[in-house]
């Protein structure tokens, strides 16, 4: 009892500060997080709406879809289909994610309705080197992508960028960063592929 | 560390100038390097980081304040660390609904307040002995202290790394016909490293000459 006693009279503070603080929190958040909800959502579709202009709506695809990540890990994937504003299909849209040169990369990556192209890229989270590597966002790189062919992308050293092809031709001084994003860019995109539903 | 028994004598005003040049966080006390370092490459992170720490700085010291003479001292940081980590997730919050953008910028930097240095500091060295009014002159204080010290050295890393401070273009680049060509290491940690040594080195000067 004794114990008890000293218990409660050294810690009552700390006791009702956490039941506090915790009801502070929870409210902020309960009052924020469907203003923190569509902020995620608006990017997405400002990203995706850039590189599939009919794409109105985005609705989460049922199907399950894993992909074991480049260092064998299994991640579940959201794929999101993209509807026009009549409710077709236009395309589909999902993030990547994978390691870069200073640090994790994710991408939101577009592909056609048919899955056969590459509607583009873009970068969500990225810390690479300013002026070199985080060139990857830039659209001279960027849009090596768009249309590009859905199968294995090859990164090759030099080339003409502006050819459309399964080959991206790295950033010259960034070559890890080039050649990180044509890798998460495979390993997701082949892997979904496989596993999509049949068009019905 | 700050001398206690001055701060609890000093006056308010003198309280509200040490935060900004006598006892300024990052030049005289040396604390909370960790956001000074990894924010500073521009100028509006810089100062997103610098509100949101008065922010958490001013709310903190008013309730270990309110509540100094309740504390148990050996669970007072205990207190004082619950305390600030609920005010950096409600301030974290404010930032991804309101300011989705600098948030991500910030990233894990804006979490990392409650390792703060600065706000433990003066919840440990002002807050918890002194009355509200001098622990929210303190707070006030500090967190601009700390804010303009944080957007002077990322204005000096912005201008050299792309010719821009907030944003807007000052000096021409050399690609669209100027002379100016953008010193991309000043972006990068070892600008942050050099600039900020640099600065203390200055400072240090310009304080022995008073002395």
């Amino acid at each position: 009892m004794l114990k008890i006693k000293h218990f409660i009279q050294q810690s009552w503070l700390l006791i009702v500060a956490s039941f506090f603080f915790g009801l502070l929190i929870a409210v902020t958040n309960a009052a924020l997080s469907p203003r923190i909800e569509q902020n995620k959502i608006n990017k997405r579709n400002r990203l995706v709406g850039a590189m599939l202009p009919d794409a109105k709506n985005f609705v989460l695809l049922e199907a399950e879809i894993e992909i074991e990540s480049i260092q064998g890990k299994k991640e579940k994937v959201e794929v999101y289909r993209a509807m026009s504003e009549a409710g077709e299909c236009v395309g589909w849209s999902f993030n990547a994610a994978g390691s870069g040169f200073a640090d994790k990369i994710e991408l939101v990556v577009a592909v056609d309705k048919d899955f056969e192209k590459l509607a583009g890229f873009d970068v969500l989270v990225s810390n690479e080197t300013p002026g070199f590597g985080d060139q990857i966002k830039y659209d001279y790189y960027k849009d090596q992508f768009k249309g590009a062919p859905a199968e294995e992308l090859k990164l090759i050293p030099s080339g003409d960028p502006k050819k459309i092809d399964a080959e991206i031709v790295a950033i010259s001084g960034a070559t890890v960063s080039s050649e990180s994003v044509v890798e998460i860019i495979n390993n997701f995109l082949i892997q979904i592929k496989k596993q999509m539903p049949k068009k019905d | 560390m700050t001398d206690k028994s001055e701060v609890r004598t000093a006056l308010y005003g003198q309280t509200l100038l040490a935060g900004l040049w006598r006892e300024n966080p990052v030049f005289r006390l040396l604390l909370g390097m960790c956001p000074t370092l990894a924010v500073t490459a521009a100028v509006k992170p810089a100062l997103t980081m610098g509100l949101c720490v008065i922010f958490v700085l001013v709310c903190s010291n008013i309730i270990v304040s309110l509540m100094r003479n309740l504390l148990k001292p050996h669970l007072r940081i205990l207190m004082f660390t619950l305390t600030i980590a609920t005010f950096v997730t409600i301030a974290d919050l404010f930032l991804k609904a309101f300011q989705p953008e600098m948030s991500e910028v910030l990233g894990p930097y804006v979490p990392l307040i409650i390792v703060n240095c600065i706000i433990i500091c003066r919840a440990e060295a002002c807050a918890s002995k002194n009355g509200l009014v001098v622990s929210v002159i303190d707070a006030v204080g500090m967190g601009v202290g700390f804010t303009l010290t944080l957007c002077v050295l990322a204005g000096v890393r912005e201008l050299l790394a792309t010719g821009a401070i907030f944003e807007i273009q000052i000096l021409a680049l050399l690609k669209g016909g100027g002379w100016f060509v953008p010193w991309a290491a000043m972006g990068m940690p070892v600008g942050a490293f050099i600039t900020l040594g640099l600065m203390l080195g200055l400072v240090n000067v310009i304080t022995k000459k008073d002395a």
